[in-house]
Order: C-alpha cells, then sequence, then structure tokens
C-alpha cells in the first residue's frame, strides 16, 4: 500500500453520519479544515479485521451535489475533481431508513460519479420500532450498490459494514456502478463531454458537474474556466433548469424503488415529536421555554462551575508555592511561578464553565431542539443580519465568547456566520463580571428601588443588556455594510426528539474543550509570560531604586511586614516597565478620566479582563485579590494628587463600565476569530470597532458627567 | 414552474392545519433547493402553524418536519 485508503462518509443532513463515524473512529479523530475555507474537516482512522488501517473523512451533509452554502460546496469540489486531495476512493452513503424517499437523491448522484460506493441505511433500531420492513436485497439489485442495515446510535450491524469495506479495499472496481442512474438529455451529454476535454480525467457526469458549477469551483484554471463559459453559452445551457430536470428524473427512478423496497405500517397518528412540537413551537410558549431553558444553563453554570472553578485556583496556588519553596529564588522561579504557572491557571480555571455550557448545548443539540430554536428566532435574527441559529452563539457568549464564536459553524451562509462571529463578543462574557462587580458601586448606591429591586443589580442587569443591544445594533450595521451573492436560506429539518447518546455528547464536548485549552491557551499563557515580564522588569536600575526607596519609606512609617511588601511591589510595577507604558498612554485616556495606574490595568486586562481587579490590587499594594471589595474599598481612597477629588467617583466609574462593556480585551478571542475567518482583516475590524465603541463612549460618559 | 402573478394558493398564504400537494414553484432558486431536500411536485404537504414573531412556517411534507422561511413557504404552489 502505497496510499492509506479513504473512505468518505457522505449523507444528507441529520441522517445520523456523525454518530457513524464516531461508531468507527472513536476518540481516534481529528478535526482540521478543507483547504481554503473554514469547513471543519474531522478525519479518524478506523483499524478492520483483516488489520489494515483506513482513513474516514465525515464530510459536512449535505442534500445534493447543487450546493447553496460553503459546507455543501466543499463536497462538490472534492468529488468533481479526481486529484483533489480529498478525493476518496470508495464512499460510505448513510441514509435514514425511516426517511428513505428523501434521502437517496445524492446517492444516485454519487453513483454516477463512478466511485466505489455502499449504502448504509441508518436508524435501524427507529426502523423496528416503527415496524418498517425493508428488502435490502431488493433495494441492493435495483439500486446497484450493496446495502447494510445498520444503527449508528446503538452500534447494530456496524461489524457488517467493515466486512464490506474489507471486500471493496480488496476489489473496488467491482463497486462501482457501470451504467449511469441519470440519463442526460443529448445537450447535457454534448456539454459534459466537452467539459471533459477541457478537464482531462473527469468522467461523464463529473464533466457535468464541472459544467453547472464552473464559475467556482476552485481547482480550474482561468483559462478553462473561460472555455467553459464559451461551451457552455454554444451549447445554450441554463444550469437551473437542467438541474431541476435531473433531481425530477432521479427523483422519478429511485421513488418506486423505495416503495416496493420498503414495508410500513401506516399510522395517521401524530408522532411525539409533533405532539412535543405544539408546546415546543408554540408562537407564545416556544419563546418562553427558550428563555427558560437558557435561564436554566445560565445557572447551572454559575451553580456547578463555582467549586471546581475553586479548586483548580487552589492548585495552581499551591503549585506555585511549591515551586517557589523547592528552587531557588530567582528570575527564572518569578517567571515559573509568576508567569507560566499563573498563566495556565487564568486559562485552566474556564475549563468548568466551557465544559458545562458545551456539555448543555451538545444536549440541546443531540435531542434535537436547538433546531427548534433556530426555526423559532430566525424571523428576528433576519431582520439583524443574523441567522436564527446564530441564537446559540449568542446565548453561548454569556460565559465565554471563544466557544461562542466556534459554535457559528452550524451557520451556512457565509455573511451571517461572519456578522454572528463579529458581534458575539459584545455580549458580556463571565470575564467582564468581576469588573462590574467592583466599579458597579461607584455608580449606583446599594439601594432598594420600588420595594423589591436593587438598584446595583439592576445596574448589573442593564450592563449586561447593553451588550445584547450593541450586538445587534453592530449587526445591523454589518448586515447594510457587507455584500454576499451566497444566497440565504433557513429550509430546516426538524429532526425527531431523540434520547441523547452518550458518547456522542461527550466527543462533542471534548472536542470543543480540547479546541478551547489549545486555542486560547496558547495566547493567554504568552500574554502572561509577556505581562510578567513587563510588570517585573524596568529600565536599569530603577526597579532597585524603587525597592531600596519603598523600604526607607517603609521603616520611617514602621510599617509591618506585610504592609512592606505590599508598599514595595507598588513602588516596583511604578518603575517597571508596563508601568513606564501606564505613563505614556496616559494622554490618550486622561479625557475618559484614567490615570496611569487605570491604564496599566487596561493593558493587562487585553490578556483577560478579569485581571483588571488582580492589577488592580497590585497597583494599589493590597497584596492578594480575593476579595473584590477590598480592591473596591482602597480605590474608593483614592484621590488625585493635583485636585484632591477623588479619583473613582461616577463619572470615571461609569466611563470605565462601558469601556469594559464595549472593548475587545481578550487577545484568545482575536485569536480564534482569525483562525475561523482565515485571515487577520476581520478580527483586526472587530478589534477597531469595538474598541474604538468603548473609547467613544467612555468618553462622552466622562466629559458629560466630571 | 411558470409563476402567476397574484396566485392564491400559495403555501404561506394559506391558514395553518391545511393539507394539500404541492403542485409547482414559484421560485426556481428556491424550489431546486426544496426538491433536493424531498418536496417535490406530488408532495403531501400540511401546514401545521406558524413561526413566532410573525416568521415562517412549520410545515410537515410526507413524513419530514420542515422549518421554512416566509419567501420559502411563498414559492411553494398548492394544488
Amino acid at each position: 500500500m502505497t496510499k492509506t485508503f479513504t473512505i468518505a462518509l457522505l449523507g444528507n443532513p441529520n441522517c445520523g453520519k456523525s454518530s457513524l463515524f464516531n461508531q468507527l473512529t472513536g476518540l481516534r479523530q481529528k478535526v482540521g479544515n478543507f483547504p481554503g475555507v473554514t469547513v471543519d474537516k474531522k478525519v479518524g482512522k478506523l483499524s478492520l479485521g483483516t488489520g489494515q488501517e483506513v482513513s474516514i473523512i465525515d464530510f459536512p451533509g449535505t442534500y445534493s451535489l447543487y450546493p447553496t452554502s460553503i459546507d455543501e460546496r466543499i463536497v462538490v469540489q472534492s468529488l468533481s475533481n479526481p486529484n483533489d486531495e480529498n478525493y476518496p476512493d470508495a464512499v460510505v452513503y448513510v441514509a435514514d431508513v425511516t426517511k428513505l424517499e428523501k434521502h437517496l437523491l445524492l446517492l444516485t448522484q454519487l453513483r454516477d460519479l463512478g466511485l466505489p460506493l455502499v449504502l448504509a441505511l441508518n436508524m435501524a433500531d427507529v426502523a423496528e420500532q416503527q415496524g418498517l420492513e425493508v428488502s435490502t436485497e431488493l433495494l441492493s439489485k435495483r439500486l446497484g450498490v450493496p446495502v447494510v442495515m445498520l444503527s449508528g446510535r446503538t452500534g447494530a450491524g456496524v461489524d457488517d459494514l467493515k466486512l464490506l469495506l474489507e471486500e471493496i479495499i480488496a476489489r473496488p472496481g467491482s463497486y462501482s456502478a457501470s451504467s449511469p442512474f441519470f440519463n442526460m438529455s443529448g445537450q447535457e451529454k454534448a456539454l459534459a463531454d466537452a467539459a471533459k476535454t477541457i478537464v482531462p480525467g473527469a468522467n461523464t457526469y463529473q464533466g457535468l458537474l464541472i459544467a453547472h458549477h464552473y464559475e467556482w469551483l476552485p481547482f480550474l484554471s482561468e483559462a478553462q474556466r473561460a472555455l467553459l463559459k464559451d461551451t457552455s453559452e454554444e451549447h445554450g445551457f441554463v444550469s437551473l433548469s437542467s438541474q431541476v430536470g435531473e433531481t425530477m428524473q432521479r427523483f422519478d427512478r429511485f421513488t418506486p424503488v423505495v416503495r416496493s423496497a420498503l414495508q410500513s405500517r401506516d399510522s395517521d397518528e401524530k408522532g411525539i415529536t409533533e405532539r412535543l412540537d405544539i408546546v415546543l413551537t408554540h408562537r407564545f410558549f416556544g419563546p418562553l421555554i427558550f428563555f427558560g431553558l437558557m435561564l436554566l444553563v445560565f445557572q447551572a453554570i454559575f451553580a456547578w462551575a463555582g467549586t471546581p472553578m475553586e479548586w483548580i485556583e487552589t492548585f495552581f496556588t499551591f503549585v506555585g508555592d511549591q515551586v517557589r519553596e523547592i528552587l531557588p529564588a530567582g528570575w527564572f522561579t518569578d517567571l515559573l511561578t509568576d508567569g507560566i504557572i499563573a498563566g495556565l491557571g487564568g486559562v485552566l480555571v474556564f475549563i468548568p464553565q466551557i465544559t458545562i455550557l458545551f456539555l448543555l448545548i451538545a444536549i440541546l443539540e443531540e435531542v434535537g431542539y436547538m433546531a427548534r430554536a433556530a426555526f423559532m428566532f430566525d424571523q428576528v435574527m433576519q431582520s439583524f443580519g443574523l441567522n436564527g441559529r446564530s441564537i446559540v452563539a449568542l446565548v453561548s457568549g454569556g460565559a465565554c465568547a471563544i466557544p461562542a464564536i466556534m459554535s457559528t459553524r452550524t451557520i451556512g451562509n457565509w455573511k451571517e456566520r461572519l456578522i454572528t462571529i463579529l458581534v458575539t463578543p459584545f455580549i458580556s462574557c463571565s470575564a467582564r463580571i468581576p469588573v462590574y462587580t467592583v466599579l458597579v458601586g461607584f455608580v449606583v448606591p446599594p439601594k432598594t428601588v420600588l420595594g423589591i429591586f436593587n438598584m446595583q443589580g439592576l445596574a448589573f442587569m442593564g450592563l449586561y443588556l447593553l451588550g445584547i443591544v450593541s450586538a445587534l445594533g453592530a449587526a445591523y450595521i454589518f448586515k447594510l455594510i457587507l455584500k454576499t451573492r451566497e444566497q440565504s436560506f433557513l429550509m430546516l429539518e426538524l429532526p425527531e426528539y431523540r434520547v441523547p447518546v452518550a458518547r456522542n455528547v461527550g466527543l462533542t464536548v471534548w472536542e470543543k474543550v480540547q479546541s478551547f485549552v489549545v486555542e486560547a491557551g496558547k495566547i493567554i499563557l504568552g500574554v502572561s509570560i509577556i505581562l510578567w515580564f513587563l510588570a517585573s522588569y524596568g529600565p536599569p536600575g530603577e526597579m532597585a531604586a524603587a525597592e531600596t526607596e519603598a523600604l526607607s519609606a517603609a521603616e520611617q512609617l514602621q510599617l509591618d511586614e506585610t504592609e512592606t511588601d505590599n508598599l514595595v511591589a507598588s513602588r516596583k510595577i511604578e518603575a517597571s516597565f508596563a508601568g513606564h507604558i501606564g505613563k505614556a498612554v496616559e494622554p490618550v485616556i486622561r479625557p475618559l478620566g484614567y490615570d496611569w495606574k487605570i491604564g496599566i490595568a487596561l493593558i493587562t486586562s487585553f490578556a483577560a479582563r478579569e485581571v483588571f481587579v488582580g492589577t488592580m490590587a497590585t497597583i494599589y499594594s493590597i497584596g492578594s485579590a480575593d476579595d473584590e471589595f477590598t480592591v473596591r474599598e482602597r480605590m474608593a481612597q483614592e484621590r488625585n494628587p493635583l485636585t484632591g477629588e477623588p479619583v473613582y467617583n461616577l463619572a470615571t466609574a461609569l466611563s470605565l463600565l462601558l469601556f469594559y462593556v464595549f472593548a475587545m480585551q481578550c487577545m484568545s478571542t482575536v485569536a480564534v476569530v482569525k483562525r475561523e475567518t482565515k485571515s487577520w482583516k476581520w478580527p483586526a475590524i472587530q478589534f477597531a470597532f469595538m474598541t474604538g465603541l468603548a473609547y467613544l463612549s467612555a468618553l462622552l460618559a466622562y466629559q458629560l458627567l466630571s | 414552474m411558470v409563476a402567476t402573478v397574484g396566485q392564491q394558493n400559495e403555501l404561506n398564504q394559506a391558514k395553518p392545519g391545511l393539507k394539500g400537494e404541492v403542485s409547482h414553484f414559484s421560485n426556481e432558486r428556491i424550489g431546486s433547493k426544496l426538491m433536493a431536500m424531498g418536496v417535490l411536485p406530488g408532495s403531501q404537504i400540511e401546514y401545521i402553524r406558524k413561526a413566532p414573531f410573525g416568521g415562517g412556517c412549520y410545515v410537515k411534507v410526507d413524513n419530514v418536519l420542515l422549518g421554512l422561511r416566509k419567501a420559502e413557504a411563498a414559492s411553494i404552489v398548492l394544488k
């Protein structure tokens, strides 16, 4: 064997393809990307009974070879070009046997490509429950492909598929169809033959597909494209009507086959799914239940994540202390404890929140509920240039923008997906909570109004609302600016409600948490090390001088050991590079009401927002940032050295709050946006408009109030 | 597959609860995509309910449940 035998897993959306993929490959899967686009490419390894290892590509679910989204285009561009790096050696076509009449269009198209093909009839367990009888021999004979019944959920029949794959690998040639399923018209045949001479290596149906899609197929040269355009015009070819004709003919041919091979127990009785949907997609109760569910999801995150987050923090403090004790004091130990270990802790502390959120969303998705949410909110989302599916990202953004942005991959339309990615970081994430907690007290008193409402609680809610409103507002503006030729569709299949399969949920959560740790981890770790360096070192001599000065001041004031350490720390940070940078940016942030100390906190917040509290604690020499209220009390005492006025008055605090609501202060999000959009252009635009909006609103608030 | 102006039997003009048979599509592009999903001339279609917020339609085509936008539903012409 020179090359690994590659099997493509193909089928319609909701055919249960991913369940089968997970059955076949388990944890031996990797997520990559198809060349040039951000569509996920899942590749897994499968060992057959013969000891041979094959690789399996899980292609995006698609209805036909006439694509309407980037996801579906991937399938066409990989399969219409025999030289494509993802061109498979054989195809396992997965179809939901309970909806076989709808699921065979793509099968018959793939058959005409001349690829060795197996038809896997999935959901055999459901078919049995429904009393559906299937004659696999008849199907196999009439469609001209081998057929296996299996269940991706239970694993039944998967071994039969593996045996069949062994046979196909041994004799691939005998599993390709000999005659085409679709009979082309004279015009189509002539055009396909012409296309074959322009693109050597293609078979006749590939020729026809190339003639349909030459405008966007990436593997064609400009010369080939021009030739195809001329030829197509010469033949008077109208792609859309040819496509409609082809679809009709294929359905007309396979529908009688399916009807003769399947015996169903007819019942007019409404299924459990339809009965549940009477309430769950009700015009009034549907959205209400959705908001109730989301409230529960967030309650769960805050209720369950707290304790494991404390464990993680305690663990990293413990490790840091141990390292300090074991290793000799010096810059290396400082880098290890304050830079690397603290940085790692800063990433890993978010794992409980992200795991819980992904777990709950994966369950809702697997059950079939998320398709309903997308359907219910599509109209509202559309008016902001978003898609019904954007609702998942916007909700997830309340915990963390990183997993939220990754969840937009389910949005087919690129413009709608891009807008969702661009506005999601406006939603107040959990890293903003500590900052809001410290600052909100300077803006509103802890009074109760109208008997039951706590003013500070209302202010908190206001900040969250501000985030949501700005996300929708920004989306609306992007909707007006961005142009796309890609048509947007909802046309969403609402799958039957099903009990979730633990394996599928587990693998989804595992994959997403892993990608968060890797993506956010390297950035937060890197930035933490840089910040550690900036805060620990200064121009030559200045740090030592600051320390000596602080020590003598402490002696004069007769401070105890802790107070002395705190004073030294605060003087040293002023002398450090971070202090110098803070002073350098002071002129820029002065109009917002900030001094150099806040400047340092703003800069360090670019690693992650919650760092604000810790930085404030260091600058004001409090020592530990454990208690947000200690930090706030100390901030309240801070006076402007020139005027003697409190630094943190209503104007400054409100200005800071607005800055933290709007500003893009999370390097990990920037990195993830870069990865998901495959360019620096979009994260740069996002950073500029979010931080610009933050600056302007903070400026306005401070100037009007002071 | 010819569109007729002012057609009254488009799906979105109908009331929830209506059952019928798909005749053809008034928008060929949407129609081609619907056909790929198995909504074909001759399919049995039931308009089950309207979506919240004045949105699209929840329909059942043969034994498949679909959520459609208004424009998508409007392109389905019933017999």
